[in-house]
């Protein structure tokens, strides 16, 4: 990214934040519509002390997560695109679970592996894991035929076809499942929290709503919209790096 | 008896409900520079896709490479029709490809890589990606991964068919170097009658599809050759006769 595209990027945010505290002050709109930006900063900057270890919580139950379900979702991958038979099997099945909205599994979740932190690394990993099996299953098995025949020519067998072949050729689709897959975990990270737990991101918003403490509430957001910026722009700095040729 | 690199002996191939290629009988000598003319669809990239191992022939059609019968996968140097160079390889890794599949020693045939790097014009390329280069050196690339990949017998599907006359009259001086220096058995397939000519030792011209060999022309002009040559007469007159045999397979694959 060149230094233009940041200071537009910047330029946009500050505007935007302006015209929300103007607008905020110019209809005088009650606090629990909408508070000014100046409030919730104020409110983050004075509760930093309460926000700031449940930031770390946050950010340590989506890594952890983030990362076991990347592992494992490349790692499945490469798996099923040795194996096309299983592959036709399992897949269809892979493709209905994914397809069931998160929120409904979070309950259960808390139920088997309690309001600890390992309920939301579980279902951050469990999300993530299928995001990116998926799109790492794609790129795996969407190679050129004519590429894969060239290096048969060369003697190549199927697990050095996996290795020189098809993972790299896999490598964008990968990046790209594990980009989307930042903002996933974020997410579900957070509406576990809400629905259990003892400390977290979540957690502060859905007390501060109970004790109808508007700017708390948008305090926690703002620092949880850093965290997931924060993470999504550096997946995608080493996406860029790795995926030079794309 | 002279020595025979391959024979090939009543190979055919259908696709389905589709005879892509009818008996091909073709006996070819070592050393040989043979290229393959004739109409699109007529098989011949079927015919190097057997060659190389990647496809079966039908039954009853025989490919004996050195004499011998068996699996042919890994035994021809093949270059298929597109460069297929990988592109999160540079030029260097992607000519090392082929030793890199055979487990061959890293350090040795980097040092072999470097050195065939100039022959093939690539010098100081060397750590170029493929998106970088011109198309007529992306070609070369794909045939220096060919070379590397060192087999008597290579088959060139139709390596100069993407590049402009200019470009394509210097690479095939080139190749004809080039294949002095490394006595290689070629096999070329080509849609330009000069090409074929200009290469070739012999001129082998299929049939529109379902492919057979319709005309087998020995070419005796002199080598080295040169520019000139093509404004010769006998290599015109060889022309003449090619294309009449050409033209009709043409019109016979336009009109089916
Ligand atoms: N895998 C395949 N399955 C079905 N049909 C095929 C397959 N491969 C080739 N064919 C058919 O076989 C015929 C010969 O194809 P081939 O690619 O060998 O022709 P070609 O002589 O190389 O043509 P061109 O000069 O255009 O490259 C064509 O009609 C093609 O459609
Ligand atoms: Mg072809």
């Amino acid at each position: 990214m060149n230094r233009a595209v940041i200071l537009r990027g910047i330029l946009g945010a500050v505007l935007l934040i302006g015209a929300w505290e103007f607008s905020v002050r110019f209809f005088a709109l009650p606090q629990w519509i909408l508070p000014p930006p100046s409030g919730i900063l104020a409110t983050a900057w004075s509760g930093r002390a309460a926000l700031l270890p449940a930031a770390a919580m946050t950010a340590y139950e989506a890594l952890s997560g983030y990362a076991i379900g990347a592992v494992l979702g490349v790692g499945l991958a490469m798996l099923l695109a040795l194996a096309a038979p299983l592959r036709a099997v399992l897949l269809p099945m892979v493709v209905a679970v994914n397809s069931i909205p998160v929120a409904a599994y979070a309950p259960l979740a808390l139920l088997w592996f309690g309001t600890g932190a390992l309920s939301k690394i579980i279902m951050v990993a469990f999300i993530v894991g299928f995001t990116v099996f998926l799109n790492a299953l794609d790129g795996l098995t969407r190679v050129d035929p004519a590429a894969i025949a060239l290096l048969r020519s060369f003697g190549a067998g199927r697990l050095r076809l996996l290795w020189t072949l098809r993972l790299p050729a896999a490598l964008p689709s990968i990046a790209t499942g594990l980009r989307i897959s930042t903002v996933r975990a974020m997410i579900v990270t957070l509406v576990t929290e809400m629905l259990g737990s003892q400390l977290g991101l979540g957690w502060t918003i859905f007390q501060a709503v109970l004790l109808i403490d508007f700017l708390q509430v948008w305090a926690a957001i703002l620092v949880a919209s850093i965290i997931s910026l924060l993470f999504f722009g550096v997946v995608s700095a080493i996406e860029r790096r790795v995926v030079f040729w794309r | 008896m002279t020595a025979t690199k391959l024979s090939i002996s009543g190979v055919g191939k259908n696709f389905g409900a589709v005879r892509a290629l009818d008996r091909v009988d073709l006996d070819i000598a070592p050393g040989e520079f043979v290229t393959l003319i004739g109409p699109s669809g007529c098989g011949k990239s079927t015919l190097f896709n057997m060659l190389a191992g990647l496809l079966e022939p039908d039954a009853g059609g025989t490919i004996l490479l050195d004499g011998k019968p068996g699996k042919l996968l890994g035994r021809t140097a093949f270059m298929p029709q597109r460069d297929l160079l990988l592109p999160w390889r540079n030029v260097l890794d992607n000519a090392l490809l082929p030793c890199e599949i055979e487990g061959l020693p890293r350090a040795e045939t980097r040092a072999r890589a470097e050195k065939m790097a100039v022959d093939f014009g690539l010098r100081g390329f060397e750590k170029h990606f493929p998106q970088q280069l011109s198309g007529g050196m992306r070609q070369r690339v794909a045939l220096m991964r060919t070379f590397m990949f060192e087999r008597d017998l290579m088959l060139l599907d139709e390596p100069f068919g993407a590049l402009d006359a200019l470009t394509r009259s210097m690479m095939q001086r080139w190749l004809l170097d080039i294949w002095a220096r490394y006595r290689r058995t070629i096999i070329f397939i080509t849609h330009d009658i000069d090409e074929a000519i200009f290469l070739a030792d012999r001129v082998v011209v299929m049939s529109a599809r379902p492919g057979r060999i319709k005309l087998d022309r020995r070419i005796e002009l002199p080598r080295p050759r040169d520019a000139h040559l093509l404004t010769a007469p006998e290599f015109t007159a060889i022309k003449r006769e090619l294309l009449d045999a050409v033209e009709e397979e043409s019109l016979k694959s336009f009109s089916a």
